[in-house]
Protein backbone atom coordinates (compact mmCIF):
# COMPACT_ATOMS: atom_id res chain seq x y z
CA UNK A 1 0.00 0.00 0.00
CA UNK A 2 0.75 3.29 -0.56
CA UNK A 3 0.36 6.47 1.05
CA UNK A 4 -0.10 10.22 -0.57
CA UNK A 5 -0.70 12.84 1.52
CA UNK A 6 2.03 14.91 2.10
CA UNK A 7 1.33 17.97 -0.47
CA UNK A 8 5.25 17.44 -2.06
CA UNK A 9 3.60 14.34 -3.10
CA UNK A 10 0.81 16.06 -4.85
CA UNK A 11 2.63 18.83 -6.09
CA UNK A 12 4.68 15.67 -7.88
CA UNK A 13 1.30 14.24 -9.05
CA UNK A 14 -0.24 17.51 -10.45
CA UNK A 15 2.96 18.12 -12.78
CA UNK A 16 3.14 13.92 -13.20
CA UNK A 17 -0.28 13.97 -14.54
CA UNK A 18 -0.61 17.17 -16.45
CA UNK A 19 2.35 15.70 -17.96
CA UNK A 20 0.48 13.17 -19.86
CA UNK A 21 -2.49 15.36 -20.47
CA UNK A 22 0.44 17.44 -22.45
CA UNK A 23 1.79 14.56 -23.86
CA UNK A 24 -2.19 13.09 -25.19
CA UNK A 25 -2.76 16.30 -26.49
CA UNK A 26 0.24 17.46 -28.36
CA UNK A 27 -0.40 16.27 -31.74
CA UNK A 28 -3.34 17.57 -33.21
CA UNK A 29 -1.59 17.38 -36.38
CA UNK A 30 -0.96 13.65 -35.56
CA UNK A 31 2.47 14.50 -35.96
CA UNK A 32 4.38 13.22 -32.68
CA UNK A 33 7.18 14.92 -32.86
CA UNK A 34 5.59 18.64 -32.50
CA UNK A 35 6.59 20.78 -29.95
CA UNK A 36 5.20 20.52 -26.83
CA UNK A 37 5.64 23.77 -25.28
CA UNK A 38 2.53 24.87 -25.79
CA UNK A 39 0.37 22.38 -23.48
CA UNK A 40 -0.47 23.09 -20.21
CA UNK A 41 2.67 21.86 -18.30
CA UNK A 42 3.22 24.68 -15.56
CA UNK A 43 6.71 24.25 -16.05
CA UNK A 44 8.84 23.24 -19.17
CA UNK A 45 8.25 20.26 -21.34
CA UNK A 46 10.62 18.82 -23.58
CA UNK A 47 10.48 15.99 -26.05
CA UNK A 48 13.29 14.32 -25.51
CA UNK A 49 12.36 11.03 -28.22
CA UNK A 50 10.52 10.09 -31.42
CA UNK A 51 7.56 7.89 -31.46
CA UNK A 52 8.65 4.32 -32.31
CA UNK A 53 6.99 2.17 -34.61
CA UNK A 54 4.09 4.45 -35.60
CA UNK A 55 1.56 3.38 -37.76
CA UNK A 56 -1.87 4.50 -39.01
CA UNK A 57 -4.74 3.52 -37.12
CA UNK A 58 -8.21 4.38 -38.93
CA UNK A 59 -9.84 7.13 -37.32
CA UNK A 60 -7.73 7.42 -34.40
CA UNK A 61 -6.77 11.28 -33.79
CA UNK A 62 -3.25 10.33 -32.48
CA UNK A 63 -0.83 8.46 -34.18
CA UNK A 64 -0.08 4.98 -32.45
CA UNK A 65 2.66 4.60 -31.06
CA UNK A 66 5.41 5.05 -28.12
CA UNK A 67 5.96 8.87 -26.99
CA UNK A 68 8.05 9.99 -24.70
CA UNK A 69 8.85 13.40 -22.71
CA UNK A 70 10.29 14.83 -19.59
CA UNK A 71 8.65 17.37 -17.58
CA UNK A 72 9.91 19.21 -14.63
CA UNK A 73 8.02 20.26 -11.98
CA UNK A 74 8.72 22.24 -8.67
CA UNK A 75 9.05 20.85 -5.19
CA UNK A 76 10.32 21.97 -1.92
CA UNK A 77 13.21 20.42 -2.47
CA UNK A 78 13.95 21.94 -5.90
CA UNK A 79 13.44 21.43 -9.47
CA UNK A 80 12.76 17.87 -10.27
CA UNK A 81 12.63 15.55 -13.36
CA UNK A 82 10.36 12.77 -14.33
CA UNK A 83 10.86 11.18 -17.97
CA UNK A 84 7.40 9.58 -18.87
CA UNK A 85 6.62 7.38 -21.80
CA UNK A 86 3.13 6.56 -23.01
CA UNK A 87 2.50 4.16 -25.41
CA UNK A 88 -0.46 5.13 -27.76
CA UNK A 89 -3.29 2.71 -29.67
CA UNK A 90 -6.59 3.67 -31.66
CA UNK A 91 -6.09 6.66 -29.16
CA UNK A 92 -5.97 5.00 -26.22
CA UNK A 93 -3.16 4.86 -23.36
CA UNK A 94 -2.03 0.93 -23.40
CA UNK A 95 0.82 1.38 -21.36
CA UNK A 96 2.24 4.07 -19.07
CA UNK A 97 6.11 4.15 -17.57
CA UNK A 98 7.32 7.22 -15.39
CA UNK A 99 11.08 7.22 -14.48
CA UNK A 100 12.12 9.99 -11.56
CA UNK A 101 15.35 11.34 -11.64
CA UNK A 102 15.27 12.66 -8.00
CA UNK A 103 17.87 12.44 -5.68
CA UNK A 104 16.89 13.97 -2.68
CA UNK A 105 15.42 10.93 -0.41
CA UNK A 106 11.92 12.62 0.24
CA UNK A 107 11.82 12.91 -3.77
CA UNK A 108 12.87 9.24 -4.48
CA UNK A 109 10.18 8.40 -1.93
CA UNK A 110 7.36 10.34 -3.70
CA UNK A 111 8.29 9.58 -7.05
CA UNK A 112 8.02 5.89 -6.32
CA UNK A 113 4.94 6.28 -5.03
CA UNK A 114 3.82 8.51 -8.00
CA UNK A 115 5.61 6.16 -10.58
CA UNK A 116 4.41 3.09 -8.60
CA UNK A 117 0.64 4.18 -8.74
CA UNK A 118 -0.05 5.86 -11.50
CA UNK A 119 -1.97 2.52 -13.57
CA UNK A 120 -3.96 1.55 -10.33
CA UNK A 121 -6.61 3.68 -11.69
CA UNK A 122 -10.02 2.07 -10.21
CA UNK A 123 -11.67 0.04 -13.16
CA UNK A 124 -14.77 -0.80 -11.20
CA UNK A 125 -17.73 -3.18 -11.69
CA UNK A 126 -21.22 -3.18 -12.94
CA UNK A 127 -23.31 -3.27 -9.43
CA UNK A 128 -25.08 -5.25 -11.43
CA UNK A 129 -22.83 -7.99 -11.95
CA UNK A 130 -22.04 -8.65 -8.71
CA UNK A 131 -23.56 -9.73 -5.87
CA UNK A 132 -23.82 -7.78 -2.67
CA UNK A 133 -26.75 -6.80 0.34
CA UNK A 134 -25.62 -3.14 0.35
CA UNK A 135 -24.02 -0.48 -1.87
CA UNK A 136 -21.71 2.33 0.38
CA UNK A 137 -21.81 5.60 -1.53
CA UNK A 138 -21.80 8.92 -0.49
CA UNK A 139 -24.88 10.28 1.65
CA UNK A 140 -27.52 11.12 -0.86
CA UNK A 141 -28.13 14.72 0.02
CA UNK A 142 -32.18 15.49 1.60
CA UNK A 143 -34.83 16.68 -0.47
CA UNK A 144 -34.31 20.72 0.58
CA UNK A 145 -30.60 20.37 -0.37
CA UNK A 146 -30.89 19.13 -3.79
CA UNK A 147 -34.29 21.57 -4.19
CA UNK A 148 -32.17 24.80 -2.96
CA UNK A 149 -28.85 23.40 -5.42
CA UNK A 150 -31.71 23.34 -8.53
CA UNK A 151 -32.64 26.83 -7.40
CA UNK A 152 -29.49 28.26 -8.09
CA UNK A 153 -28.86 26.59 -10.91
CA UNK A 154 -32.25 28.03 -12.21
CA UNK A 155 -31.29 31.59 -11.33
CA UNK A 156 -27.87 31.22 -12.83
CA UNK A 157 -29.92 30.27 -15.99
CA UNK A 158 -31.63 33.16 -15.72
CA UNK B 1 -40.94 12.57 12.03
CA UNK B 2 -43.44 9.97 13.17
CA UNK B 3 -43.42 6.34 12.01
CA UNK B 4 -44.93 5.43 8.27
CA UNK B 5 -48.83 4.55 9.03
CA UNK B 6 -49.33 0.88 7.99
CA UNK B 7 -52.77 -1.25 8.29
CA UNK B 8 -50.61 -4.32 9.42
CA UNK B 9 -50.40 -5.06 13.08
CA UNK B 10 -46.49 -5.02 12.87
CA UNK B 11 -43.74 -3.41 10.62
CA UNK B 12 -42.19 -5.24 8.10
CA UNK B 13 -38.33 -5.82 8.39
CA UNK B 14 -37.64 -3.61 6.38
CA UNK B 15 -38.23 -0.15 7.30
CA UNK B 16 -37.48 3.30 5.49
CA UNK B 17 -37.86 6.62 6.83
CA UNK B 18 -35.79 9.90 5.84
CA UNK B 19 -34.54 11.92 9.15
CA UNK B 20 -32.04 14.36 9.76
CA UNK B 21 -31.78 15.28 6.07
CA UNK B 22 -31.60 12.09 4.72
CA UNK B 23 -32.57 8.52 4.35
CA UNK B 24 -32.23 5.57 6.62
CA UNK B 25 -33.47 2.14 6.12
CA UNK B 26 -33.58 -0.32 9.03
CA UNK B 27 -33.41 -4.33 8.74
CA UNK B 28 -33.95 -6.83 11.16
CA UNK B 29 -34.35 -10.43 11.21
CA UNK B 30 -38.42 -10.16 12.61
CA UNK B 31 -40.73 -7.47 12.29
CA UNK B 32 -39.69 -4.37 14.93
CA UNK B 33 -42.58 -3.72 17.00
CA UNK B 34 -44.27 -0.55 17.28
CA UNK B 35 -43.19 0.25 20.46
CA UNK B 36 -39.25 -0.23 19.37
CA UNK B 37 -40.14 2.41 16.07
CA UNK B 38 -41.22 4.65 18.68
CA UNK B 39 -38.35 4.90 20.88
CA UNK B 40 -36.45 4.66 17.94
CA UNK B 41 -37.75 7.94 16.25
CA UNK B 42 -37.87 9.60 19.61
CA UNK B 43 -34.45 8.96 20.38
CA UNK B 44 -33.82 10.62 16.77
CA UNK B 45 -35.69 13.13 17.62
CA UNK B 46 -33.43 13.85 20.94
CA UNK B 47 -30.51 13.81 18.87
CA UNK B 48 -31.50 16.15 16.46
CA UNK B 49 -33.01 18.62 19.26
CA UNK B 50 -29.15 18.74 20.60
CA UNK B 51 -27.12 18.70 17.60
CA UNK B 52 -28.73 19.91 14.17
CA UNK B 53 -26.97 22.98 13.17
CA UNK B 54 -30.04 23.75 11.13
CA UNK B 55 -32.80 24.11 14.35
CA UNK B 56 -32.89 27.53 15.45
CA UNK B 57 -33.58 25.82 18.83
CA UNK B 58 -31.25 23.46 18.88
CA UNK B 59 -28.73 23.15 21.72
CA UNK B 60 -25.47 24.03 19.46
CA UNK B 61 -27.65 26.92 18.34
CA UNK B 62 -27.78 27.98 21.58
CA UNK B 63 -24.48 27.76 22.13
CA UNK B 64 -23.44 29.55 19.21
CA UNK B 65 -25.58 32.41 20.46
CA UNK B 66 -24.40 32.40 24.12
CA UNK B 67 -20.80 31.68 25.08
CA UNK B 68 -20.21 30.18 28.78
CA UNK B 69 -20.60 26.62 30.00
CA UNK B 70 -22.81 24.00 28.62
CA UNK B 71 -23.23 20.56 30.79
CA UNK B 72 -24.07 18.76 27.40
CA UNK B 73 -26.64 15.40 27.36
CA UNK B 74 -25.05 11.72 27.90
CA UNK B 75 -24.61 11.22 24.45
CA UNK B 76 -22.09 13.96 23.96
CA UNK B 77 -18.90 12.55 25.63
CA UNK B 78 -18.22 9.73 22.95
CA UNK B 79 -18.87 11.92 19.98
CA UNK B 80 -16.66 15.05 21.79
CA UNK B 81 -13.67 12.52 22.58
CA UNK B 82 -13.62 11.01 19.07
CA UNK B 83 -13.26 14.59 17.65
CA UNK B 84 -11.11 15.36 19.99
CA UNK B 85 -8.51 12.93 18.52
CA UNK B 86 -9.82 13.22 15.33
CA UNK B 87 -8.49 16.52 15.66
CA UNK B 88 -4.83 15.63 16.62
CA UNK B 89 -4.49 12.91 14.43
CA UNK B 90 -5.38 15.86 11.62
CA UNK B 91 -3.62 18.79 12.51
CA UNK B 92 -7.01 20.28 13.32
CA UNK B 93 -8.27 19.77 9.59
CA UNK B 94 -11.40 17.87 11.09
CA UNK B 95 -13.02 20.12 13.83
CA UNK B 96 -16.68 20.22 15.48
CA UNK B 97 -16.05 24.11 15.51
CA UNK B 98 -16.97 24.17 11.63
CA UNK B 99 -20.14 25.27 11.63
CA UNK B 100 -19.23 29.22 10.57
CA UNK B 101 -16.85 27.58 7.76
CA UNK B 102 -20.18 25.96 6.57
CA UNK B 103 -22.27 28.72 6.86
CA UNK B 104 -20.14 31.05 5.05
CA UNK B 105 -19.65 28.91 2.05
CA UNK B 106 -23.19 29.04 2.12
CA UNK B 107 -24.25 25.48 3.41
CA UNK B 108 -26.28 26.91 6.14
CA UNK B 109 -29.63 26.34 7.82
CA UNK B 110 -31.72 28.06 4.50
CA UNK B 111 -29.80 26.37 2.25
CA UNK B 112 -28.67 29.07 0.78
CA UNK B 113 -25.82 27.32 -0.60
CA UNK B 114 -24.44 30.93 -2.18
CA UNK B 115 -21.24 32.33 -0.28
CA UNK B 116 -21.41 35.33 1.88
CA UNK B 117 -18.22 35.74 2.57
CA UNK B 118 -14.59 34.46 1.55
CA UNK B 119 -13.53 31.09 3.36
CA UNK B 120 -13.48 31.26 6.67
CA UNK B 121 -10.94 28.94 9.30
CA UNK B 122 -12.74 27.08 11.62
CA UNK B 123 -11.47 28.74 15.82
CA UNK B 124 -8.49 26.40 17.17
CA UNK B 125 -9.87 23.92 19.74
CA UNK B 126 -7.68 25.57 22.77
CA UNK B 127 -8.82 29.06 21.92
CA UNK B 128 -12.19 28.65 21.42
CA UNK B 129 -13.64 25.59 23.68
CA UNK B 130 -12.74 23.46 27.11
CA UNK B 131 -14.40 20.06 27.16
CA UNK B 132 -13.77 18.73 30.64
CA UNK B 133 -15.58 15.10 29.44
CA UNK B 134 -19.30 16.60 30.78
CA UNK B 135 -19.32 20.34 30.49
CA UNK B 136 -18.32 22.23 27.36
CA UNK B 137 -17.03 25.69 27.93
CA UNK B 138 -17.02 28.34 24.66
CA UNK B 139 -14.71 31.56 25.78
CA UNK B 140 -16.75 32.83 22.21
CA UNK B 141 -19.44 32.07 20.22
CA UNK B 142 -19.08 28.98 18.25
CA UNK B 143 -21.24 26.84 15.48
CA UNK B 144 -21.08 23.35 16.65
CA UNK B 145 -21.15 21.44 13.40
CA UNK B 146 -21.14 17.24 13.66
CA UNK B 147 -21.22 16.50 9.95
CA UNK B 148 -17.88 14.83 10.14
CA UNK B 149 -19.02 11.91 12.28
CA UNK B 150 -22.82 12.56 13.87
CA UNK B 151 -24.52 10.63 11.60
CA UNK B 152 -22.60 7.25 12.07
CA UNK B 153 -22.92 8.06 15.58
CA UNK B 154 -26.40 8.46 15.21
CA UNK B 155 -26.64 5.22 13.60
CA UNK B 156 -24.98 3.26 16.53
CA UNK B 157 -27.68 5.10 19.02
CA UNK B 158 -30.17 3.84 17.14
CA UNK B 159 -28.98 0.26 16.54
CA UNK B 160 -28.55 -0.39 19.85
CA UNK B 161 -31.57 1.02 21.12
CA UNK B 162 -33.53 -1.65 18.40
CA UNK B 163 -31.29 -4.55 19.61
CA UNK B 164 -31.44 -3.62 23.73
CA UNK B 165 -34.99 -3.68 22.57
CA UNK B 166 -34.82 -7.09 21.19
CA UNK B 167 -34.58 -6.44 17.52
CA UNK B 168 -31.81 -9.16 15.62
CA UNK B 169 -30.60 -9.21 12.81
CA UNK B 170 -30.13 -5.18 12.71
CA UNK B 171 -28.48 -3.69 10.32
CA UNK B 172 -28.98 0.60 10.20
CA UNK B 173 -28.46 1.93 6.79
CA UNK B 174 -28.32 5.97 6.96
CA UNK B 175 -27.13 6.85 3.19
CA UNK B 176 -23.55 6.11 3.76
CA UNK B 177 -23.41 5.43 7.02
CA UNK B 178 -24.03 1.42 8.04
CA UNK B 179 -23.62 -0.64 10.72
CA UNK B 180 -24.93 -4.43 10.94
CA UNK B 181 -25.62 -6.36 14.47
CA UNK B 182 -25.06 -9.69 12.95
CA UNK B 183 -21.58 -10.77 12.75
CA UNK B 184 -22.39 -13.91 9.99
CA UNK B 185 -20.43 -14.18 7.06
CA UNK B 186 -21.64 -13.32 3.73
CA UNK B 187 -22.95 -9.84 3.97
CA UNK B 188 -20.99 -8.21 1.44
CA UNK B 189 -21.23 -4.47 0.86
CA UNK B 190 -20.61 -2.97 -2.63
CA UNK B 191 -18.14 0.67 -2.53
CA UNK B 192 -19.93 3.03 -4.86
CA UNK B 193 -17.77 4.06 -7.47
CA UNK B 194 -17.80 7.83 -6.75
CA UNK B 195 -17.74 9.24 -10.50
CA UNK B 196 -20.36 6.49 -11.64
CA UNK B 197 -23.15 5.32 -8.89
CA UNK B 198 -23.89 2.45 -11.41
CA UNK B 199 -20.52 0.94 -10.76
CA UNK B 200 -18.55 -0.64 -7.83
CA UNK B 201 -15.09 -0.17 -6.82
CA UNK B 202 -15.11 -3.42 -4.63
CA UNK B 203 -16.77 -5.14 -2.25
CA UNK B 204 -16.18 -5.18 1.32
CA UNK B 205 -17.29 -8.14 3.84
CA UNK B 206 -18.94 -6.37 6.32
CA UNK B 207 -19.16 -9.45 9.49
CA UNK B 208 -20.61 -7.25 12.09
CA UNK B 209 -18.80 -3.88 11.54
CA UNK B 210 -20.12 -0.77 10.41
CA UNK B 211 -18.80 1.18 6.84
CA UNK B 212 -18.77 4.75 6.33
CA UNK B 213 -18.97 6.19 2.95
CA UNK B 214 -18.09 9.84 2.64
CA UNK B 215 -17.39 11.96 -0.75
CA UNK B 216 -17.26 15.39 -2.03
CA UNK B 217 -19.54 14.47 -5.08
CA UNK B 218 -23.00 14.74 -3.08
CA UNK B 219 -23.95 17.60 -1.18
CA UNK B 220 -21.88 19.68 -3.64
CA UNK B 221 -23.08 23.07 -4.81
CA UNK B 222 -21.06 24.25 -7.32
CA UNK B 223 -17.12 25.98 -8.07
CA UNK B 224 -15.83 23.35 -6.36
CA UNK B 225 -17.91 23.72 -3.08
CA UNK B 226 -19.12 21.08 -0.99
CA UNK B 227 -19.59 20.10 2.26
CA UNK B 228 -16.32 18.65 3.23
CA UNK B 229 -14.12 21.02 4.46
CA UNK B 230 -10.65 21.50 6.00
CA UNK B 231 -11.07 23.39 9.34
CA UNK B 232 -7.96 25.08 9.39
CA UNK B 233 -8.38 26.62 5.90
CA UNK B 234 -11.90 26.87 6.06
CA UNK B 235 -11.75 25.61 2.12
CA UNK B 236 -13.03 22.20 0.44
CA UNK B 237 -11.18 19.87 0.33
CA UNK B 238 -10.17 18.36 -3.35
CA UNK B 239 -7.31 15.59 -3.05
CA UNK B 240 -9.49 13.15 -2.12
CA UNK B 241 -12.97 12.54 -3.73
CA UNK B 242 -14.35 9.79 -1.68
CA UNK B 243 -13.31 7.54 1.18
CA UNK B 244 -14.79 4.46 3.02
CA UNK B 245 -13.94 3.77 6.70
CA UNK B 246 -14.69 -0.04 8.64
CA UNK B 247 -14.81 -0.17 12.36
CA UNK B 248 -16.88 -1.80 15.03
CA UNK B 249 -18.49 1.02 15.43
CA UNK B 250 -19.93 3.47 12.96
CA UNK B 251 -19.31 6.83 15.13
CA UNK B 252 -15.37 5.78 14.21
CA UNK B 253 -15.96 4.58 10.80
CA UNK B 254 -17.74 7.75 9.80
CA UNK B 255 -15.22 9.79 11.53
CA UNK B 256 -12.36 8.50 10.32
CA UNK B 257 -14.18 8.82 6.40
CA UNK B 258 -14.22 12.33 6.96
CA UNK B 259 -10.44 12.08 8.47
CA UNK B 260 -9.19 10.16 5.21
CA UNK B 261 -9.49 13.38 3.31
CA UNK B 262 -6.92 15.12 5.13
CA UNK B 263 -4.03 12.85 6.90
CA UNK B 264 -2.07 10.40 5.88
CA UNK B 265 -4.07 6.86 5.53
CA UNK B 266 -1.83 4.90 7.70
CA UNK B 267 -2.05 7.42 10.24
CA UNK B 268 -5.51 7.51 10.36
CA UNK B 269 -5.69 3.34 10.15
CA UNK B 270 -3.10 2.91 12.93
CA UNK B 271 -4.71 5.44 15.22
CA UNK B 272 -7.98 4.43 15.18
CA UNK B 273 -7.98 0.61 14.11
CA UNK B 274 -9.90 1.24 11.04
CA UNK B 275 -9.63 -0.38 7.32
CA UNK B 276 -9.55 1.99 4.55
CA UNK B 277 -10.33 2.63 0.98
CA UNK B 278 -9.62 6.08 -0.36
CA UNK B 279 -10.01 7.27 -4.34
CA UNK B 280 -7.58 10.44 -4.98
CA UNK B 281 -9.06 12.97 -7.36
CA UNK B 282 -6.32 11.73 -9.77
CA UNK B 283 -8.47 8.57 -10.08
CA UNK B 284 -6.04 7.02 -8.18
CA UNK B 285 -7.32 4.48 -5.49
CA UNK B 286 -5.74 3.29 -2.08
CA UNK B 287 -6.68 0.92 0.55
CA UNK B 288 -5.79 -0.95 3.46
CA UNK B 289 -3.49 -3.76 3.15
CA UNK B 290 -5.52 -6.24 5.46
CA UNK B 291 -8.76 -4.66 3.55
CA UNK B 292 -11.56 -7.28 3.83
CA UNK B 293 -12.60 -7.44 0.35
CA UNK B 294 -11.94 -6.98 -2.90
CA UNK B 295 -10.83 -3.86 -5.38
CA UNK B 296 -11.75 -3.87 -9.05
CA UNK B 297 -8.70 -2.50 -10.13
Amino acid sequence: MRTLTDSKTAIAFAAGLTLVGALAGCSTTTSPTDDTTDATMPDTTEETSSPTDTTDSGDATYADGTYSATGQYQSPNGTETLDVTITLQDDIITDVQVVGEGTNPNTIRYQGEFIGGIAAIVVGKDIDEISVSKVAGSSLASGGFNAAVETIKADAAA
Amino acid sequence: MPPSRRSRPTLPPSLEFEAIGTRWQVDSAEALEPELVLAMHERIARFDATWSRFRDDSLVRRIAREPGSWRLPADAPPLLDLYRRLYVATDGAVSPLVGRSLEVLGYDAAYSLRPSGPARPAPAWEDAVRWDGSTLTAVRPVMIDIGAAGKGYLVDLVGELLVAGGATGVVVDASGDLRRWDAAPGYRVALEHPADPTKAIGVIELGGRAICASATNRRAWGNGLHHVLDATTGLPTSRVIATWAIAPTALVADGCATALFFADADRIAEEFGVQFVRVHSTGRVEFSPDLDGEMFL
